[in-house]
């Protein structure tokens, strides 16, 4: 099926309800539309040939969002966030990125509740849609631990606030489908057996430091099954924290890292080769690697936004493969986040047993805001 | 034992009667206005400091737990404190009353139509009606009858430090309107459509906005325009609210005889201007000595 005839029944729904002549604040979702454009170039596509030159910058489209979201009741609220991934236009088909409803109010001990396929609160940034970042791509230790599209799982999610006094901290717990890591990984659950579930775990804390800045830091962790063929597990421990200062409304300095610990039992690599004894046995092996990014973003006049981030992560099946980078960015948003365009450019180094790659990228990303999708909060 | 136990009584019901309506509002002019009315019998705390843009505010997780303890929630309403829901939700208080100031209030500039296409238009009209203070009687009649719904029992004291208020807002209100009577007609320009309920309320004419439109930053043509207007058109003062960037109206104020007027829109703003009737004491005289 052609990708965006895929809109058609979304498109018929929003027209009869426009028809009924009734408020529209009170009967419709708010919807948007958010896509993303690329104008990309790196010098890294002839590095086989020994050659070193950048590339003829391709303009690519790298995905669009539809973002429907509401009310259901007084009780909760639903959100739907379908997309369309690049690089091709006319031949991409419309997926479900996330389908879920919250329950945030009236459950006992103020608990929250979701259920559905979601972005997981693991870590910071795994929250946050990717039109919302300050620089253009994923940070490498989150693309090489959760996979480029993050942890976003089928599962039910719980949370409460913490009895803290004045400071906001909340614990919340997933009980997810699992299999996200493992496709990130590469593998495919051909085995047959029953779904191994992943749990999730976040607990934060916000302080208002200043009427002018504020710190949250977050403590997570995940586990599951890897390798569904040998029942392989692992473990992640992710440290996050994120400041701002914000001394006017032209102005916002933020400061975000994240450092990701990995260990898991595995008796194959990433290549799914597997691994031998010195006597050529198949043995399993206990992998511990780890990654972290940190960035700064500064916006000044309200429009502009200047920033760099560093990269360091090895790879979730050796601590031999890994890989160091540096981005700078820069952002122009003329109108608040309705139309916004950020140029990158990206110093990545990748080490190997017996290689050494480096690979820099230039990249423009052109992207709009069309609705009323809200700011995501702090 | 009886004169223990009459005694204990006596103490749990004078704790329940001063039992405090916790209140939070969005902007700290409200919370003057409550705290007035509510007396000892309300803890009332805010949302958006007077020196920051109310239009724009982070969804912060703090102000999210002040959310969580309260009883009432006022706010300007009309979709001025568009991160209110945000904050709301996020706070998990199912007993938590928002009360819509604007419900009775007769609204300026409500548009026919509205799309991004017009920049930062309200579409129920614009909601910066606290700035004349005759809308307050209304503002403080429906902060009366939340407060009662909270605390039945204190109806009578909230009606009578509203009232008391009211009359002490009511002369002021005759005093800025004397105050202000010389300049009926003056034309002025605002940074932002902040000051049109201000200018109706005293017979002031809005020439001209330094924003393009809604929430549109200056943009040099438009500025060019200005300069243009404030030759030709006698304009004497331009109002901006201390959060907004000076530079485009002082470009337009050196090019003319326009004088730059920083006026606070909210109580904290600047300093001295900590309670309301400071707030418009502060802006009322500094706009008759510009005029004058």
């Amino acid at each position: 099926m052609h990708g965006l005839a895929r809109f058609a029944p979304l498109l018929v729904v929003v027209a009869a309800l426009s028809n009924l002549g009734l408020s529209q604040t009170t009967l419709n979702p708010d919807i948007s539309v958010i896509p993303r454009f690329l104008i990309e170039s790196n010098d890294g596509e002839k590095l086989s040939q020994g050659k070193r030159e950048f590339s003829q910058p391709d303009f690519q489209f790298q995905e669009l969002e539809l973002v429907i979201q509401s009310y259901l009741n007084p009780f909760s609220r639903a959100d739907v966030v379908l997309t369309l991934p690049g690089p091709d236009i006319e031949a991409a088909s419309l997926g479900i990125e996330e389908l879920y409803a919250t329950v945030f109010r009236g459950l006992p001990l103020d608990l929250n509740l979701r259920f559905g396929k979601y972005r997981v609160e693991y870590g910071k940034l795994n929250l946050v849609h990717p039109h919302a970042w300050p620089f253009v791509t994923q940070p490498l230790s989150q693309t090489r631990f959760l996979g480029e599209e993050g942890l976003n799982d089928l599962g039910i999610s719980a949370s409460i606030l913490l009895p803290t006094g004045d400071v906001y901290s909340r614990l919340t717990l997933d009980v997810l489908r699992g299999g996200t890591i493992e496709e990130a990984a590469g593998i495919s659950d051909t085995s047959g057996s029953k779904p191994f579930y992943a749990n999730s775990a976040r607990l934060m804390g916000f302080f208002s430091l200043t009427d002018e800045s504020d710190l949250e830091v977050g403590l997570s962790t995940l586990t599951g099954i890897h390798d569904p063929f040998h029942r392989d597990r692992f473990w992640y421990v992710n440290g996050d924290f994120k400041y701002k200062y914000k001394p006017s409304m032209y102005t916002a300095l933020v400061l975000q890292g994240e450092y990701l610990y990995n260990t898991r039992s595995a008796a194959q690599d990433q290549a799914f080769q597997p691994f031998l004894d010195a006597a050529g046995n198949p043995e399993a092996r206990t992998i511990n690697s780890s990654g972290f990014y940190v960035y700064a973003d500064y916006q000044f006049f309200k429009l502009y936004s200047l920033g760099a981030r560093y990269d360091w992560s090895e790879a979730p099946y050796s601590n031999d493969d890994r890989t160091t980078g540096v981005s700078v960015f820069a952002g122009y948003y003329p109108v608040e986040e309705t139309l916004g365009l950020r140029l990158e450019y990206q110093h990545f180094r990748t080490e190997a047993p017996g290689t050494a790659t480096v690979v820099n990228t230039i990249v423009l990303q052109v992207l709009f805001s069309l609705g009323p999708h809200k700011a995501h909060p702090f | 034992m009886n004169r223990l136990l009459c005694f204990v009584l006596a103490l749990a019901s004078l704790s329940l009667s001063r039992a405090d309506v916790r209140v939070v509002t969005s902007l700290p002019d409200l919370a003057d206005f409550a705290q007035r009315i509510g007396g000892d019998k309300v803890k009332v705390d805010f949302i958006v400091k007077g020196n920051q843009n109310p239009h724009f505010v982070d969804v912060k997780p703090s102000y999210m737990m002040k959310l969580k303890s309260a009883d009432i929630f006022f706010i300007i309403g009309m979709e001025f404190e568009l991160w209110a829901p945000q904050l709301v939700d996020g706070s998990r208080n199912a007993n938590l009353n928002v009360v819509d100031l604007s419900r009775a209030i007769q609204k300026m500039e409500v548009p026919a139509a509205v799309n991004a296409g017009m920049g930062d238009v309200h579409r129920y009209g614009n909601p910066h009606y606290w700035l004349d203070p005759r809308n307050i009687r209304i503002v403080a009649g429906e902060m009366v009858d939340a407060l009662t719904k909270a605390s039945p029992v204190d109806e009578a004291f909230f009606r009578g430090n509203a009232e008391a208020y009211l009359k002490k807002l009511d002369a002021k209100i005759v005093e800025w309107q004397a105050q202000m009577k010389p300049f009926a007609g003056s034309r002025i320009i605002t940074f932002h459509k902040s000051w049109s309920y201000f200018a109706n309320w005293l017979g002031l004419v809005i020439a001209g906005q330094v924003e393009p439109l809604p929430g549109i930053a200056p943009t040099p043509g438009h500025t060019s325009e200005l300069i243009q207007l404030c030759r030709q058109g006698n304009i004497k003062a331009i109002i901006v609210e201390p959060f907004y960037d000076m530079s485009a109206p002082e470009q337009i104020a050196r090019s003319t005889s326009a004088k730059v007027l920083q006026l606070p829109t909210s109580v904290g703003g600047v300093d001295g201007a900590e309670d309301y009737i400071a707030l418009m004491d502060h802006n009322i005289s500094t706009m008759a000595a510009t005029l004058r």
